[in-house]
């Protein structure tokens, strides 16, 4: 069982709350959860697409292997040219904590693997990550297990995800993680899915112990998902007051799509569309759709367009 | 009913005889000593006795309508008493009787008492002439008992003779009965005797008749019960029910269900199932034989009584269990779980729950799960167990019951935890487990406390209730967040919001917020039943005779009185939804005004307060007193009318006006000066001023106006005490103005010749001095040891500020709202309804509907000649080919991590639409598709749609972060859970459509024929995107396109014509035929009469009056306005005046003609033409293969198979 303050951070990072996560103040770093505390903490600063702020937070002369995971991950993602050398650290630490004489807790081996996990999936290597992560290893490791779930989802194989799910649902005792993961699979299968995913949002905005955007941007995805347009754009809304007006992407690129859906409404989406194209050029909807704008033009131009109907001068 | 729930016992002597009132809560019970006890068993307080037999009193009865208590004992005297309150007494004695009188009974109609004894007789009597009227003979032993049939004349009876007899008394009821007394003869003409029933192998103690069937029952001391049934003609032993061990005393059939209760000398009562005649309970007592045994007639309660006193006992709960969610109620009623709706009042059932448990036990719990649909109901037969089943969906039909699917288990409590886990309790190992809708186990929780009860408690957590607190749980932590000291909790209640939550004991009220941090407690000294949240955050509850409310800081008050409990379920305004004791659904009108006032005030809600000040009437000594208790009392000042009072709040509020205004009313001196004392405190001296001058308080008034430096008002009282000739006040007042002279008259007038002769030196005033040394005849020579003193500098201090005309300024108070609203208690200037602005917008909103909806009906006014569907053939053939090649790939998918198929392959098979292929970005199917279809072939046009529609159809979200976020897909049909039926969101949809083609029309109203023409090519570019579900859709497709393209043509050609106007002005001929063509478009009427009158103009320009008639004619046609209708009659008349044109114009309305959409030239009827495959324009054959110029789409002329068909 994890002391109630690392109870609290978990749940904070899992359901999204990044920006409280952020600002926590660590505990003494002597205490058995700093370690913990502090990769959670720092893979919010990476969520946030803060990976400078790493360097200060973990010193770079850090022993322990959960640490230099975060801080490869925090490289790996900067995009910087130090990505391939990050991910080549984090293939060593997966090695090494493979090795008899590893010298790290059982707890910090699972989140070197989480890390490393993670990296490879943004890689691309969906093989590694599965790998990595241990997928139907029966692995018992929950956050493994999420990644692993939705990496499954991310290749269209929501059955796969499913059975790890159900897997995890032996020993997980029902843990917040585990309802986010069934969540997920239920954005991604639909009908009866969509109503469990919908249930756990509202159930976790009801949280008192926390308050994050997120969760109101994934109802609101949720029910745009379920068709309740009007009701989405509202969760929408609320998610971007909460953000203090500057959502960010996810909550933008679904305000696109619900303005999108809703009659009279083309002029908003079109605005949302532009704030979103300038703002997060590289979010995977605006590069979806800037492929597909030169498909199209590849595609129109095997179509021969015959000259204009004019008439003749009558 | 595993437990005998005991409401009631009372220590005395042994019971011999029992009965209930039928309507008061009072039992009647006659003792072993003689004593006849009237208990109220609700309060538990002895209420009267009546001792006034010798020996054992066994009979007892009270009178089902009238307040009369018949007794019968061992002195051989039946007496009949008074119960009425104030005159309890014993009315009169009925004598006859030889021996000990068994039981005693009140006929239900007749004026009769019936009586058995050990006389071996049956006695029956008239009560209002107090005479024995029968004589009923034939037993061989003591008569046990003997009791009136509850219908028809019949009685029967229980002796000792081993047989139970019955009696038939209809002569009794014809005849006159022989009222002379020792005629015992003619007695026998009245009664015989019927059945005599012989069976029991020992004495028989008691016997009954069913309240409905031809049923009898009867107890022996041969530890049977015997149930005998009978007919017109003949009675006959049914069956025995074994099991008491010693001698039965008394055995009653269940007024309500099909059971007997019997209660015998081995101490106990038993419960049997009288269809089956099975033992279904036994309760055991220590020591007590048990004697006798009634039952209430109404009410599911009975009583038995002992040797060492009585109990007052149910076999079941009464309590039904119900569960609130949203406005529908769900509870339990004669085992079926029903739903309530309490705005429309629909019942109905919805479970059959017949097979869970106990079949003699209803279920004790209930919560629902409005996400799945499901219950969970416990029971406490078989040890408590639970069961989890779904409600069906719809409800006709024969009702399911829970044992097809549901899903059981033991458990104490098991309530809902989240939409799909549920907590079960099991009190005797002390675990909690959580599970899942498959009934299996996910968590086990160890609870911190000794757990009874647990209730849901927000968001994954849990309320355990113990012997001495509750606990608020956290069960994803495994924690206690909180922990209230409180007896044990019986009930949990959450508000609406679940920002609050009620916990009710049996005597305490809980009021806690949703973590617990804060909490208020109740105390109630009659047991606490019910309670439901008001919208507006007070929790009203019931006791055992209350509906009362308390506020959230734990202030209560009595709302209504009720007769008997109820369950409440819902408070909504001003009425209750409650449960009644059957599980009836009721409702109870209140008057929620005081609560309610007393909320706002606590909210600081002033306008809610003034609303209902002003809206109800509120008023009396307890409100006055809250108001003045809580703080309020400038509100308080509006409800009085006692100036006494009045003017007491006022002071209390600081209110001077008002109470300037009473204390005038009153006048009284104490009055002024307690007004004067708070004018003060406030600095208000104009009102002080007033005060002391009502009482005449010269020298505090004086005071003042040289506090306040009011010099002319000094000299003024200077004046008045001149006049009052009170040399002090002179003398102050004189010191007080500065005035010497004065002063110094003053000291000689009084001969203080000494002070005034210093006074008048020091103040240089030396001849004024010497004046006064004559006057007390000295001269200055007697003077000279007077040291000289000087200069006296005594003098007024100059006035800084002029306080006299200023007010000091009074403490601004948040009360400033009543004080503008309320001042003197006059409220007719108060702020506004505060309701008023919700309506004003609902009214705006809902003019904006009309208007929006008027706008509709224009837009369906469209054109009825749709066009045939083309839905070919081989668009079906196209898609039994993709459905196979579906199946075909997804044989192929293996096992392992390989990607699967995604959600947007799987659209694009599912769908021959266009619109589909597109929101799921295969833009090369989707242009084949558009192609194939339609014979599109400029796509430029379409990239911002195809775009925005792929754009609308995507959602990405992260669960887990830094990761890449997840894909995902809207569907239109979000119901649908088979990957082969599932389909892109409709991101374009013909009602969008419509309404920009309605924009279009306003275009070409408003005469924007530019904007018109772009919008109308835009509605023609999105209808190739909107996927149709159904035939009659399809229609309207169809119709929308044709529409859509006559606008377009029209607005094409007149812009057409408005070009050629200013380029070739001279070419009046084309521009007339232009202007005709434009009225042969299929317009509605509105723009049909734009096109007609623009037609009419320049036909009248050049001089072309006869087609000006013709088209001033159709204009008539149309039914325009006055004005227009009076020009269109001018331009006919012209015509015919004038029956020529000058321009000769290649028009004819006589001949059918299309206008070649290019050209803008007729078509006539039969000339050869093409078509544009979309919109079916028809085109001059030349035209064939170039690009359509109306949409700029198409290639006129090319072969294309139409919109797929419908799904």
């Amino acid at each position: 069982m994890d002391s109630s303050e690392l109870y609290n951070v978990k749940q904070q990072f899992f359901l999204g709350a990044f920006k409280s996560l952020v600002d926590l103040t660590l505990p003494d770093p002597s205490s058995d959860d700093y370690t913990p505390i502090l990769v959670y903490k720092a893979r919010a600063h990476i969520a946030l697409d803060d990976t400078k702020s790493i360097s200060t937070l973990v010193p770079a002369d850090t022993e322990n292997l959960a640490l230099k995971a975060v801080s490869a991950l925090a490289k790996y993602t900067s995009g910087t040219d130090a990505a391939d050398p990050a991910l080549e650290e984090l293939r060593d630490l997966c090695v090494e904590i493979e090795g008899e004489d590893a010298d790290a807790s059982e707890r910090e081996k699972g989140l070197v693997r989480v890390v490393a996990g993670t990296a490879f999936a943004r890689a691309g290597e969906v093989e590694e990550a599965l790998e990595t992560l241990g997928a139907e290893t029966g692995t018992e490791n929950l956050e493994a297990v999420a990644i692993i779930v939705q990496i499954y989802l991310s290749i269209h194989r929501p059955d796969l995800a499913r059975k790890e799910f159900e897997r995890s649902k032996q020993w997980a005792e029902d843990d917040l993680l585990l309802q986010l993961i069934e969540a997920s699979i239920g954005l991604v299968s639909g009908k009866d899915g969509y109503a469990d995913s919908s249930s756990f949002f509202t159930e976790q905005l009801a949280n008192p112990s926390l308050s994050s955007p997120h969760l109101l941007t994934s109802r609101g995805v949720t029910r745009l998902l379920r068709g309740e347009i009007v009701e989405a754009k509202s969760d929408l809304e609320e998610a971007v007051a909460q953000q203090g007006g500057h959502e960010d992407a996810e909550t933008l690129a679904a305000s696109v799509v619900a303005a999108g859906l809703l009659p009279g409404k083309k002029g908003e989406a079109e605005q949302l569309w532009t704030r979103l194209t300038t703002e997060y050029p590289t979010h995977p909807l605006v590069s979806a759709v800037n492929e597909k704008a030169e498909q199209f033009d590849e595609f129109a131009a095997k179509y021969q367009v015959p000259p204009l109907a004019i008439p003749t001068a009558a | 009913m595993s437990v005998m729930l005991t409401k009631f016992e009372s220590k005395s002597n042994r019971v011999k005889g029992l009965a209930f009132h039928p309507t008061q809560p009072l039992l009647a019970a006659s003792l072993h000593n003689g004593s006849v006890q009237l208990w109220n068993y609700r309060m538990g307080v002895l209420v009267d006795r009546f001792d006034e037999h010798e020996g054992p009193v066994r009979g007892v009865a009270i009178h089902p309508s009238r307040p009369l208590l018949v007794t019968g004992g061992d002195d051989y005297k039946i007496k009949v008493w008074d119960l009425k309150p104030q005159s309890r007494r014993c009315l009169f004695t009925l004598h006859g009787h030889l021996d000990y009188i068994r039981t005693v009974q009140f006929h239900h109609e007749m004026p009769w008492i019936i009586s058995c004894s050990d006389d071996q007789t049956i006695r029956i009597w008239n009560s209002t002439s107090r005479n024995c009227i029968a004589i009923l003979t034939g037993h061989s032993h003591y008569v046990m008992s003997a009791f009136f049939h509850p219908k028809e004349d019949l009685v029967v009876s229980a002796s000792m003779d081993q047989t139970v007899r019955v009696w038939d008394i209809s002569g009794l009821r014809k005849g006159t009965p022989n009222t002379a007394p020792g005629t015992f003869d003619s007695f026998d003409t009245f009664s015989t005797v019927k059945y005599v029933l012989e069976g029991h192998d020992r004495g028989v103690n008691y016997a009954v008749f069913h309240p409905t069937l031809p049923l009898i029952l009867s107890a022996g001391d041969d530890r049977q019960i015997k149930l005998w049934r009978m007919s017109e003609t003949k009675a006959w032993e049914v069956d025995a029910c074994r099991g008491h061990f010693n001698n039965v005393s008394s055995a009653l059939f269940h007024p309500k269900h099909e059971l007997i209760v019997s209660c015998g000398e081995d101490k106990t009562v038993r419960v049997w199932d009288l269809a089956k005649r099975s033992a279904v309970q036994t309760f055991r007592r220590e020591h007590d034989r048990f004697w006798v045994l009634a039952a209430h007639p109404e009410l599911n309660l009975f009583a038995a009584g002992h040797d060492n006193g009585l109990i007052v006992f149910k076999l079941e709960r009464e309590r039904p269990a119900f569960c609130l969610h949203g406005d529908t109620v769900y509870y339990v009623r004669d085992k079926y779980v029903r739903s309530y709706d309490i705005n429309t009042g629909a019942d109905v059932g919805l479970l059959s729950v017949r097979k869970f448990g106990s079949p003699y036990v209803p279920p004790r719990t209930l919560s629902f799960n409005p996400a799945e649909r499901a219950v969970i109901l416990t029971i406490s037969s078989d040890n408590g167990m639970y069961e989890l089943t779904s409600l069906p969906k719809d409800t006709a039909g024969e009702l399911k019951d829970s044992s097809v699917d549901g899903k059981r288990g033991s458990g104490q409590a098991a309530i809902f935890v989240a939409r799909n886990r549920f907590a079960v309790l099991n009190k005797a190992s002390q675990l909690i487990e959580v599970r899942d809708l498959s009934n299996s186990v996910v968590k086990s929780i160890k609870p911190p406390v000794q757990t009874n009860e647990i209730f849901y408690g927000g968001t994954a957590s849990l309320i355990l209730s113990s012997t001495s607190s509750v606990v608020l749980y956290d069960i994803q932590q495994g924690k206690t967040i909180a922990e209230i000291n409180s007896p044990p909790v019986k009930y949990v209640v959450w508000s609406a919001d679940g920002a609050s939550v009620a916990l009710l004991s049996k005597h305490t009220i809980t009021i806690a917020n949703k973590n617990f941090s804060q909490n208020t407690l109740i105390h109630e000294t009659i047991r606490i039943k019910s309670g439901a949240w008001d919208d507006a955050g007070v929790f009203v509850y019931s006791t055992l005779n209350h509906v009362k409310y308390c506020l959230p800081q734990g202030d209560h008050g009595v709302i209504c009185t009720l007769d008997n409990p109820v369950y409440l379920t819902r408070v909504k305004g001003k009425t209750v939804h409650c449960l009644d004791r059957s599980a009836r659904p009721r409702t109870i009108t209140i008057d929620p005004t005081e609560y309610r006032f007393k909320l706002a005030l606590i909210r600081n809600n002033y306008e809610e307060v003034l609303y209902l000040i002003r809206t109800s009437n509120l008023l009396g000594q307890s409100i006055i007193a809250y108001l003045q208790q809580k703080g309020f009392p400038e509100i308080a000042l509006h409800f009085v009318e006692d100036k006494n009072t009045r003017f007491d709040l006022a002071i209390e509020c600081g209110n001077l006006d008002v109470a300037m205004e009473t204390a005038k009313a009153i006048d009284r001196p104490e009055c002024w000066n307690r007004l004067a004392q708070q004018a003060l405190k406030q600095g208000n001296h104009k009102i002080v001023e007033k005060c002391y001058q009502q009482v005449k308080d010269f020298d505090k008034l004086s005071f003042l106006y040289l506090a306040t430096g009011s010099t002319v008002k000094v000299s003024k009282m200077q004046k008045i005490a001149d006049a009052r000739g009170d040399p002090m006040s002179r003398f102050h007042n004189a010191l007080y103005a500065g005035d010497v002279i004065g002063r110094i008259a003053v000291l000689r007038e009084v001969g203080m010749y000494p002070l005034a002769y210093l006074t008048a030196k020091t103040n240089g005033l030396d001849e004024l001095a010497l004046e006064i040394l004559q006057d007390a005849g000295l001269t200055e020579a007697d003077v000279d040891d007077v040291p000289d003193f000087g200069r006296a500098s005594l003098k007024p201090l100059p006035v800084v500020t002029d306080t006299t005309n200023l007010n000091w300024p009074s403490i601004p108070g948040g009360e400033s709202f009543f004080d503008r609203a309320l001042a003197n208690g006059n409220l007719e200037a108060g702020a506004a309804e505060p309701y008023m602005n919700g309506d004003h917008s609902a009214a705006a909103s809902a003019a904006l509907d009309n208007w929006a909806k008027d706008e509709e009906d224009q837009d369906l006014a469209a054109d009825e000649d749709g066009w045939d569907l083309d839905a070919g053939g081989d668009a079906q053939a196209e898609e039994g080919e993709e459905e196979a090649a579906a199946q075909e790939e997804e044989e192929e998918l293996g096992a392992g991590a390989s990607p699967g198929v995604s959600e947007t392959e799987i659209w694009t098979r599912n769908s021959p639409f266009a619109g589909d292929h597109v929101a799921a970005g295969s833009f090369d199917t989707a242009m084949q598709l558009l192609h194939r279809q339609f014979g599109v072939v400029n796509f430029e046009h379409l990239k911002p749609l195809f775009l925005s529609v792929y754009r609308s159809a995507h959602a990405y979200l992260t669960p887990i972060a830094s990761l890449p976020p997840l894909h995902l897909h809207l569907r239109r049909n979000p119901a649908e859970s088979s990957l082969t039926r599932v389909l892109p969101v409709a991101v374009v949809t013909l009602k969008q459509v419509r309404a920009e083609l309605s924009e279009g029309f306003r275009a070409v109203s408003g005469n924007r024929l530019a904007d018109a023409q772009t919008t109308f090519r835009s509605v023609l570019q999105s209808l190739l995107f909107v996927v149709i579900a159904s035939d009659s859709e399809a229609k309207d497709w169809r119709d929308t396109v044709t529409t859509a393209r006559e606008y377009l043509l029209g607005v094409s050609i007149e812009l057409e014509r408005r070009r050629l106007m200013t380029a070739e002005p001279d070419n009046v001929r084309r521009g007339l035929e232009l202007a005709a063509y434009f009225t042969h478009c299929k317009l509605q009427p509105p723009h049909m009469r734009i096109a007609l009158r623009s037609a009419m103009q320049v036909f009248t320009k050049a001089n072309n009056s006869a087609t000006t008639a013709k088209f001033a004619q159709r204009l008539l046609d149309l039914n325009p306005d006055p004005k227009l209708v009076a020009q269109a009659r001018q331009r006919i008349a012209a015509g015919d005046r004038n029956p020529r044109d000058a321009v000769e114009v290649s028009y004819d309305e006589f001949i059918e003609f299309e206008i070649c959409a290019a050209s803008y030239t007729p078509i006539y009827k039969g000339s050869p033409s093409v078509r544009d495959p979309y919109t079916d324009a028809a085109f001059l054959p030349e035209f064939k293969g170039t690009l359509d110029p109306l949409t700029r789409l198409t290639e006129i002329g090319a072969v294309a198979s139409g919109l797929p068909a419908p799904r």
